[in-house]
């Protein structure tokens, strides 16, 4: 296994990166399921610690894993092996699918999760105005989600997750269905919210330029069991852009690792 | 490049746009409301016209003496004037208040047995195969035991009203409690909701359509077992709709007795109309289609 990295380091210190204690941390996590096809080993072995208020971002192939993983963190199943703490603190979670409540209308989801929260009612109104706002829907509110486009109830998904207080935020693939504009917006948005609220976050994706635009750390899995093979610190200043030449140049470095050729 | 997304919205030359001209369903224009309801009911409309040419067919066949079975005519005539009369009236009301108190006990005992059936595992496994035996259970052979137990009295026919309703209203809602996505759960979990949020907040919600589709059932079956009771537990101070079936085979009134079954079809279909309305509109608004 190779941690740490190849990449330039320190250009940047991480934003807010607080170092004196881990948010989340795993110790040799494993994970089995038993399926029609026999046992699959999804996760082998992933020893993590991820920092208060950094943002990491973890790429992968397909089946690699990383859902899996974002559930163990979520406590949504259990590791077959290993231990996992987030020291009590609060995790949110933005899955692949947008599972919206398909008898609610887009404020009623957003409104439900605020509830949840144990936000008083009568500032229900404004915070999803304000929530919409963010996700650049605001005139969807009273549509109902079989009413919407995939990329729309993405980002009412987005939006209902963030109306959560929480202080861990986890990631699946959220903008992998938006247009090219749409998702800089979010990513924006994101980075934004990140900061703001100093979130700390795990953010799943295979699209090795949006982890070198989001991410402080970059971590790569390989399938088969699911590991995390490597890690690139990506060291640039923010905001940043997909077009910026930083980010071309730590994306194919992780495009390189990714399909095995390490060396260029 | 690595990135594979970034190029699709940028550069590409649009294909020329063809023009798509948007109407009303079945590719005419919105449709009036008038033309609407025209629309709607001429299918049943339909339905009634064979129904009358084939008995009509039938009566002019000669198959049987027209006092055993009467032409359309004539027992369309007997029922217009048997609405008009002051005892008709008294039966149906019976009858409806009779419905109305079965099906509503049936409609608060399922929904709770329902409920706190698919919310211990242990009573799912213990009485979730006893309700559908209920429900395949003949209600009319309650009856015997029924009245043994009540006597003749509206008691005996409640009781089987109930017992036929009731399972198949706990069978809907547990049939939906139990076929709430999983990826709903685990969302409304990450969201922060546990026991009873979790169940009022995403579990009954979602559970709502098989839960009408269970009522609708279950007025099916308290209206079986309602007219299987008056016909068998005959109170005599009592007109109702099940008494004027018997009193009109006793005098071997056959225009009076179709008269009767005419409008307990009619009762039934009416009802299940309502219900499969409310239904429908609860599975519009989620995106769903409509059931039959
Ligand atoms: N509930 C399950 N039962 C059986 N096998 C499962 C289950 N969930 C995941 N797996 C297996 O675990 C492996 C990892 O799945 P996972 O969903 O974590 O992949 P992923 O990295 O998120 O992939 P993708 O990028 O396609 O979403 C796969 O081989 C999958 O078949
Ligand atoms: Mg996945």
């Amino acid at each position: 296994m190779r941690l740490g990295t190849a990449g330039p380091r320190g250009r940047m210190p991480a934003p807010h990166a607080t170092t004196e204690r881990a948010a989340i941390s795993l110790r040799g996590v494993g994970k089995d399921f038993r399926g029609a096809a026999g046992e699959t080993v999804a996760l082998d072995s992933v020893d993590l610690d991820i920092d208060a208020g950094d943002f990491v971002c973890l790429l992968g192939q397909s089946g690699c894993g990383k859902s899996t993983l974002l559930n163990l963190i979520a406590g949504l199943d259990s590791p077959s092996r290993g231990s996992i703490d987030v020291g009590g603190r609060r995790v949110g979670m933005m899955f692949q699918d947008a599972n919206l409540f398909p008898w609610l209308t887009v404020r009623g989801n957003i409104e439900l999760a605020l509830r949840l929260s144990g936000v008083p009612a009568r500032e229900f109104g404004p915070r999803v105005d304000e929530l919409l706002e963010t996700v650049r829907l605001p005139r969807a509110a009273s549509m109902r989600p079989h009413e919407l486009s995939g990329g729309m109830r993405q980002r009412v998904a987005l939006a209902r997750t963030l109306a959560q207080d929480c202080s861990i935020l986890l990631m699946d693939e959220p903008f992998a269905a938006l247009d090219a504009i749409t998702r800089d917006a979010m990513h924006d948005e994101t980075e934004r919210i990140w900061l703001e609220r100093e979130l700390t976050i795990v953010f799943v994706t295979h699209n090795v330029r949006e982890s070198a635009r989001l991410g402080n750390r970059v971590l790569v899995m390989t399938p088969d069991p699911g590991r995390i093979d490597s890690e690139l610190r990506i060291g640039l200043q923010r905001p940043r852009r997909m077009e910026d030449p930083g980010v071309a140049d730590r994306a194919a470095d992780l495009h390189r690792r990714l399909s095995g050729r390490n060396e260029p | 490049m690595s990135d594979i997304d970034a190029g699709r919205l940028v550069g590409k030359a649009a294909a020329p746009t063809r023009r798509i001209r948007f109407t009303g369903p079945e590719g005419r224009p919105a449709a009036s409301l008038g033309s609407r309801i025209v629309r709607r009911s001429w299918p049943p409309l339909l339905a009634v016209i064979i129904t009358l040419l084939l008995w009509e067919v039938v009566y002019l066949s000669g198959w049987r003496p027209s006092y055993v079975l009467p032409d359309p005519a004539t027992v369309l005539q007997r029922t217009g004037e048997m609405v008009a009369s002051g005892k008709f009236w008294q039966a149906l009301g019976t009858t409806m208040f009779r419905a109305a108190a079965g099906f509503g006990l049936a409609l608060g005992i399922g929904t709770l047995i329902g409920l706190v059936v698919s919310f211990s595992r242990t009573l799912r496994a213990a009485i979730g195969s006893m309700i559908t035996g209920l429900q395949t259970m003949p209600s009319i052979a309650w009856f015997p035991f029924a009245i043994l137990l009540f006597g003749l009295s509206e008691s005996a026919i409640l009781f089987v009203v109930i017992l036929g309703a009731a399972p198949s209203i706990a069978n809907g809602i547990i049939s939906g409690i139990d076929d709430v996505p999983k990826a709903l759960i685990r969302t409304a979990t990450v969201l922060g909701a546990r026991g009873l949020s979790l169940y009022r907040y995403v579990v009954v919600p979602a559970a709502l359509p098989a839960y009408l589709s269970g009522l609708k059932q279950g007025w099916a079956f308290a209206w079986r077992s309602l007219m299987a009771g008056e016909l068998l537990v005959i109170i005599a101070s009592k007109p109702s709709l099940g008494v004027q079936l018997q009193f009109h085979r006793e005098f071997a009134d056959t225009a009076g007795l179709m008269s009767v079954m005419i409008i307990i079809l009619v009762l039934g279909m009416l009802i299940d109309g309502v219900l499969s309305r409310v239904s429908n509109g609860v599975r519009a608004r989620r995106g769903m289609g409509p059931v039959s």
